[in-house]
């Protein structure tokens, strides 16, 4: 048979499978019923073997090439994304992040180096006040002072909820972006943490040394554990990232770099919970003229919640029975 | 294909499940740049419709102006982080940017990317986009890798591909009318191998776009050997000869075989040809 009649023979089929493609790129995998499914595998097949024959049957270059796009772009609709499952993410979020991370030790030293410089700072601005003016600016001073110069006695709630916005979006972005720097060989990450924590230092000590002292540590206590911990977690998932670069583990660099991204995008999503439970704290309670007491146990109670979670859900346990506690 | 050589353009070859290799062409910053700037239009103004029309429903709903703030904020934050993540999960790779450029993120192995692929290397556009958002980190990857993968993409394992919609090319002819007569002169029993085959095709798919002098010099690389092994005269147009031979391995139909009689090419050695020893299938190409 020469090839003008058998792509006389192909074209209706090809030219079907092309028509098949057009439907379905438009519409969700449930939505396609079974017959149009089995026909168009059915033809997607068909369309393989002649690509895998063009060669003996003498296809001229110009057909090859559009066998070659027909069978890609049946490929990518017949193989579709996978979205999310929401309970393996419940599996990944709850059990496997928090054992991952209770033996990484890029989160103990973000944790170290993060609580490390914070401490650092605090000392040194509660020391000398021209080291507080150097490392937050006078403006940024200034506004810190004065918004926290009369004691908290609440705002309204349509307020609060701008605000948690606000913090969400900015203090979310700030963790993203810390975490994505740490693709940089971990040494972006780091930069963005030095900075974090020398500035957030600077503040507190700052703070401490004035008589609204009071009136600071009245508004910070309620939302720091989660904002804090979502910080250094953030951090600790760049350095990860940015660390299988340099220590491979047997891998490639890029095998490394892939296999560390898989691993810390939860970890991510994590930090990134933390960081809207402390948005909407911060956004509504800490502003709010609640007394200092139940402020302060939403702090304790945030923080065992943590505890809870990196050290009784990360606690080692023995291969092959995960699901035992 | 299984001579193929080693990657020296963009195209990228893909193994599936079915055993068949098939080729991707790779896209290039000239295609994905504007997908980002649609990409970009799409969500300035999702974000600026999605902020009127908060305030609209919120304030019919009563509530202040402090809401609609922080509602409108947070839809800024995941417009900014995860429209891409989120397109690219649910509409199989694509974002309407790169739908509209006909490009698809997919794995290095050419499987569709999961959820967890798309957000990351959207995250990680941030570091790309560096510094000052003018993608120079991400333009420098690409140019390094000869995938064009940024940043993002190296990290997840991803590339982005083009996937035009085929355009279907069949068979053309010839269109010579003298073509058809000298493939009266050709031997019956002539078989052109596969690398001969598609010499032919690739030189008649595009020898309008010669001029008369140039086709004859391209053609008569391959004409002037193969007309000595057919034994046709020495005045035989390369080129003629060329469509002759095509029209002869890709169609059917030999209405044209009747031009045998009264053709000018066969007069001199009307009988030469006939006894001219069958050519082995595969020989002449491989020979050169």
């Amino acid at each position: 048979m020469k090839v003008s009649d058998l792509l006389q023979s192909r074209r209706a089929t090809w030219r079907e499978l092309e028509q098949l493609c057009a439907w379905m790129e438009g519409r969700s995998r449930r939505k396609i019923p079974a017959e149009g499914a089995t026909r168009f595998s059915a033809l997607y097949r068909a369309a393989c073997a002649d690509l895998a024959l063009a060669d003996a049957y003498q296809l001229p270059p110009g057909t090859v090439h559009y066998l070659h796009q027909l069978v890609g772009r049946a490929h990518s609709q017949l193989y579709r994304t996978r979205t999310f499952h929401y309970e393996t993410w419940f599996h990944e979020l709850f059990v496997r992040v928090p054992q991952r991370l209770f033996s990484d030790n890029c989160l103990r030293l973000a944790f170290v180096v993060f609580w490390g410089v914070l401490l650092l700072s605090a000392m040194m601005a509660y020391n000398s006040p021209k080291f507080a003016e150097r490392m937050m600016g006078e403006p940024m001073m200034m506004q810190l002072e004065e918004s926290f110069s009369e004691p908290i006695t609440g705002r309204s709630s349509q307020m609060g909820g701008g605000m948690a916005g606000f913090y969400i979006r900015n203090n979310a972005g700030i963790g993203l972006r810390c975490f994505a720097f740490g693709l940089l060989f971990g040494i972006g990450g780091l930069y963005v943490t030095v900075y974090n924590a020398a500035a957030i230092g600077a503040a507190f000590g700052h703070m401490a040394r004035l008589p609204q002292s009071a009136n600071f540590y009245h508004f910070v206590t309620a939302h720091g554990p989660f904002e804090l911990t979502a910080v250094v977690l953030s951090a600790a998932a760049g350095m990860r990232l940015g660390f299988s670069l340099v220590d491979t583990g047997g891998f490639t660099r890029l095998a490394s770099l892939r296999r560390a991204a898989q691993e810390t995008m939860p970890t991510m999503g994590a930090a990134v919970l933390m960081f809207v439970l402390a948005a909407l704290i911060e956004g509504f309670l800490s502003p709010s003229g609640a007394p200092y007491w139940l402020k302060a146990a939403v702090a304790v109670i945030s923080a065992g919640m943590l505890m809870f979670y990196f050290v009784i859900l990360g606690y080692p346990r023995e291969e092959g029975h995960p699901q035992e506690n | 294909m299984g001579n193929a050589p080693a990657q020296f353009d963009t195209s990228i070859e893909i193994v599936t499940p079915e055993n068949i290799a098939f080729r991707y062409r790779v896209a290039g910053p000239f295609r994905r740049l504007p997908a980002y700037l649609i990409d970009l239009l799409i969500r300035c103004g999702v974000a600026g419709a999605g902020t009127i029309g908060l305030a609209v429903l919120l304030g019919m709903a009563g509530l202040g102006a402090g809401w609609v703030a922080g509602a409108s904020l947070i839809l800024w934050f995941v417009l900014a982080w995860f429209y891409g993540g989120l397109f690219e999960t649910c509409f199989n790779g694509q974002t309407p940017g790169k739908r509209l450029m006909q490009i698809r993120v997919v794995s290095i192995d050419g499987q569709p990317i999961n959820g967890l692929q798309a957000v990351l290397r959207n995250v990680l556009r941030e570091v790309d986009a560096q510094p000052i958002t003018c993608y120079l980190a991400g333009l420098l990857a690409c140019a390094m890798n000869h995938r064009f993968q940024r940043l993002g993409d190296l990290a997840c394992g991803t590339i982005v591909v083009v996937e035009e919609r085929p355009w279907f090319e069949g068979v053309v002819r010839s269109g010579e009318p003298e073509a058809v007569r000298l493939a009266g002169a050709i031997p019956a029993n002539f078989q052109p191998s596969r690398t001969l085959a598609r010499a032919l095709a690739a030189y008649v798919q595009r020898r309008r776009t010669f001029s008369w002098p140039r086709r004859l010099e391209i053609a008569g690389h391959l004409g002037e050997p193969l007309r000595e092994q057919l034994n046709l005269p020495a005045n035989t147009n390369s080129d003629l000869l060329l469509c002759a031979l095509y029209d002869r391995t890709f169609f059917t139909d030999q209405t044209d075989l009747g031009a045998r009689e009264g053709s000018p090419f066969m007069e001199p050695q009307d009988t030469s040809y006939q006894l001219a020893v069958p050519l082995p299938v595969g020989e002449l190409p491989e020979n050169r």
